[in-house]
């Protein structure tokens, strides 16, 4: 009996430290993208100087993918332990009852509207990117008709738009451009012919630069991120004839945080002076339109065409399109 | 009677740790197959089993369980030949290096396969630096090849252990007889051994169609696109990406009914082992050196073949882990990076070791006293006993995606309950029928009459398990604990499908290292994964040499 007490003590003594991890009033939690929160993405510096700012702690979750993170809030509900979540795009169909209504500050600085309770903190538009290294010697595609064509085959790096917000934006871009059967013919066509399927931006970006395939679908600032810290010209953004969609991504305090001021705080503080951070690490269009970019966003492609689509009602068929691109990609 | 007493009570909490942390849960998930809008309905069911989407994954997770078998079992066979017929030099180092894949966590094998067997990885850097090419000639990642190389890696030990071992013990007379009456060496084997080896070449393969069948972080990472999508990374994502708990819990129905099958056939095989086993043990295979060119060729061909297959991976997650990139795109150097990194104050990675530690210590605890408990009834071999043993299999063939499923379901009712509780239990229960399986047989063999003497001179049943049944047991004990400790130490399934956030465990931190192509700090945390895999290793084999029977 003694024996089993103390192994009961010795279970308790190891347990207590971890469950009852320090969970004051002051520390913010923030979920948050892979991408946003590793090592090259703009978290860490935005919380670093939040906090010497501030004296408020922030714990910042990486929560996987946009849209795995997001069913983890809903799933999450009332126990939900963050108060701030960042990285919702457009393209996911979001219940706005979760989130508090609210207005930041400097809203009339923002070139974006509101979605609902969700305020933008920076856009782009989805382009695929190229290592020139690569197309030194063989030709770019110009269309995304041309991906399907067999000099691309294991060339090009595509994103799973069920897990990924940049993978539902690329079934969001073929949609709207390409027709809706004739998009999933791409799709099918690109089954065979794509490297892989990814199931984030982070982990098929990082193929990409590992250098599996000389294609990735990213956005058209992505360049910017190698001319800034890498000086190099080396990957480019390709126009296609199709034109290119815009998206954007927001961020919002939900309903459940017990730490509304200072979410509130921390947003404003990520729609200004983390705004710059944000051009330059999560390279992307800041919302904020008095930031200066920096010279690198010369870099980023304008794309010559860009396609305007109703986003509302791409939300709504959402379901019905993962359905079947699943049932595409799959039988 | 009070013997009766004791024996009937002191499993009661091991029993209860079956019936409430295994049974309830998996039955409420299973059961979940059957509710539609608050009522039965058969509708979920018939959907999900006439859908062509979801009857491909089905299809596609059995025929990929079925290559990977073979290709185990063709990998496996020859050694398990070698490893009986001969006698050679390295021939014990090579047994402890069948022991790794053992222990190994599956993420640890998805990091080394990626970082040897990449596009960009050692392998293909060596053969382009060495031969000039341009592009990487190896082409295995992201297809159903490193699916099947990868479930070859991990299961062909298993294949050469269980039939070797088997093999050992098989009597030689009969072979011997049919040489001696002029049969030729082919015939005799293809007549005579193959058909007696039948048995256990079943139980190894259905073992490791098993694992296989309910592989998952393998399939998630190298897989590569919804095109080699299986049942468990679809139970996954439809439960924590799509929200769709019903049907993850109709294709679990399916899973377990697989799983169940099989492990009749697994029975069926053991039994016949042991009844082959029991025929004889006077002529045992004697182990003979190698003769000739061809003989020596195949055993070095082998050793090389294991020694470059098994450490390969594992090494380069040791080299990998030293070598670091500064920016997305740059090249590889020489760096610390991830190791100051990893140590740092109050780093998540820190964080995530010390969660792992605490849970791993918690559940593994748990789990060998429950083990005990159980094993006390299972041992008595009577009625009780055998249902026991049967009951005890569930938790071991139940993939630990559903066990982290159920538990994710269990959790919305039991909101009080921290997420520390729940990933300890449910490690527990994927655990313990491990620690079952270790005591079990060394429960087995006390002698009879040492129990009875204990009686005789006076102890009582509590008194005679305290201090006579006990003590003996301590060193199986500590090797299933230890084994445990490892097991939960290396668990991602389960505790990745639970999906607490406050809880990330060093396999979780691995995995999402993986995903955003950090490699030098999935790498540096990998490292402290293979060291506590040779700290058990090391504990087990020293408990095997110290054990009294």
């Amino acid at each position: 009996m003694k024996k089993i007490l103390l192994l009961l003590v010795a279970v308790f003594c190891v347990s207590v430290p971890v469950v009852a991890q320090p969970q004051s009033e002051q520390v913010l939690t923030v979920y948050a993208y892979d991408s946003f929160t590793g090592d090259w993405g703009p978290g860490n510096d935005i919380v670093k100087a939040f906090e010497e700012q501030t004296g408020i702690k922030v714990n910042l979750v990486g929560a996987s993918g946009a849209v795995e993170m997001y069913t983890k809030v809903v799933y999450e509900g009332a126990d939900c332990p963050a108060d701030v979540v960042i990285g919702i795009s457009d393209s996911i169909n979001v219940d706005q009852s979760l989130f508090l209504d609210w207005q930041p500050d400097c809203m009339a600085d923002l070139s974006v509207g509101k979605k609902g309770n969700l305020v933008p903190f920076d856009y782009g538009f989805f382009a695929f990117i190229a290592d020139m290294e690569y197309f030194k010697d063989h030709e770019l595609p110009t269309c995304l008709e041309d991906l399907t064509k067999p000099e691309f085959k294991d060339k090009v790096i595509l994103i799973d738009p069920r897990t990924s917000s940049v993978g539902l934006g690329l079934l969001a871009w073929t949609v709207n451009t390409l027709g809706e059967d004739a998009a999933f013919d791409w799709w099918k066509a690109m089954k065979d012919n794509a490297l892989t399927i990814g199931d984030s931006w982070s982990s098929s970006y990082g193929l990409f630069t590992e250098g599996e395939a000389p294609l990735v679908i990213s956005y058209t600032t992505s360049p910017v991120y190698h001319a800034l810290y890498e000086g190099t010209d080396r990957y480019q953004a390709i126009d296609f004839t199709n034109g290119h969609v815009k998206t954007t991504e927001y961020l919002g305090i939900l309903k459940t945080s017990k730490n509304v001021e200072n979410a509130k705080k921390f947003c404003e503080f990520v729609l200004t002076q983390g705004q710059e951070q944000i051009a330059v690490a999560n390279t992307m269009f800041p919302a904020n339109g008095s930031v200066e970019l920096p010279e690198a966003f010369k870099a980023a492609l304008m794309p010559s065409r860009i396609v305007e689509y109703d986003t509302d009602a791409f939300v709504e068929k959402t379901n019905e399109y993962l359905t079947r691109w699943a049932q595409t990609m799959v039988l | 009677m009070k013997r009766e007493l004791f024996y009937s009570t002191y499993p009661l909490p091991g029993f209860m740790v079956l019936l409430v942390l295994f049974l309830v849960p998996v039955c409420m998930t299973l059961g979940q197959a059957f509710v539609v809008d608050g009522g039965f309905s058969f509708s979920l069911i018939a959907s999900t089993f006439t859908d062509p989407y979801y009857l491909r994954i089905m299809a596609f997770t059995l025929i990929q369980a079925l290559c990977s078998t073979l290709a185990s079992l063709l990998i496996g066979l020859p050694g398990a030949y070698l490893m009986t017929t001969y006698r050679f030099p390295g021939k014990r180092l090579l047994k402890t290096l069948y022991t790794i894949p053992f222990v190994l966590p599956s993420i640890l094998v998805v990091l080394g396969f990626v970082i040897f067997y990449g596009n960009s990885g050692f392998l293909n850097k060596a053969i382009m630096a060495v031969f000039g090419l341009k592009e990487p000639p190896l082409r295995i990642l992201y297809s159903f090849t490193a699916v099947l190389l990868a479930h070859a890696f991990y299961n062909f030990p298993v294949v050469v252990s269980i039939v070797g071992d088997y093999w050992q013990r098989l009597d030689s007379s009969c072979e011997s007889a049919a040489s001696t009456l002029g049969s030729k060496r082919a015939k005799v084997f293809r007549t005579i051994t193959l058909p007696r080896l039948a048995p256990s070449i079943l139980s190894a393969a259905s073992l490791v169609f098993l694992f296989c069948f309910t592989s998952f972080a393998i399939i998630l990472v190298l897989g590569g696109g919804p095109s080699l999508t299986t049942t468990e990374v679809e139970i996954y994502r439809l439960a924590r990406i799509s929200m769709d708990t019903g049907r993850a819990c109709a294709l679990s129905l399916f899973s377990m009914l697989v799983a169940v099958v099989v492990m009749f056939v697994y029975s069926a095989a053991q039994r016949k082992q042991n009844h082959g086993e029991a025929l004889g043990n006077q002529n045992v295979k004697l182990e003979r050196k190698p003769r000739g060119f061809g003989q020596h060729l195949g055993i070095v061909i082998y050793l090389v073949f294991s020694l470059l297959f098994i450490l390969c991976p594992i090494l380069s997650i040791v080299a990998r882990s030293l070598l670091g990139n500064a920016t997305r795109s740059g090249g590889l150097t020489f760096s610390l990076a991830a190791y100051e990194r990893l140590f740092a104050a109050g780093s998540s990675n820190l964080k995530a070791v010390a969660a792992s530690v605490a849970i791993a210590l918690a559940s593994s605890l748990l789990a060998t006293a429950a083990a005990l408990r159980i094993c006390t009834s299972i041992a008595r071999s009577n009625k009780a006993g055998v249902a026991t043993d049967v009951a005890v299999m569930l938790p071991m063939v139940t993939s630990s995606v559903i066990v982290g499923l159920s538990y994710f379901i269990v959790s919305k009712y039991m909101k009080f309950m921290p997420p520390f509780v729940l990933v300890v239990l449910a490690h527990c229960v994927i655990t313990m029928p491990f620690v079952v399986r270790t005591i079990l047989p060394v429960y087995r063999k006390i002698p009879e009459n040492l129990v009875n003497a204990s009686y005789t001179l006076g102890f009582g049943a509590r008194q005679t398990f305290r201090k006579v049944i006990r003590p003996i047991l301590m060193p199986a004990m500590l090797t299933g604990m230890v084994f445990s400790f490892a097991m939960s130490m290396g668990e991602l399934n389960a505790t990745l499908l639970l999906g607490t956030t406050s809880m990330q465990t060093i396999p979780i931190q691995i995995y999402r290292l993986i995903s955003s192509y950090n490699y030098q700090g999935a790498c540096a945390l990998g490292c402290i994964l293979i060291l506590v895999c040779f700290v058990v290793f090391f504990i087990s084999e020293t408990l095997k040499r110290r054990s009294y029977v």
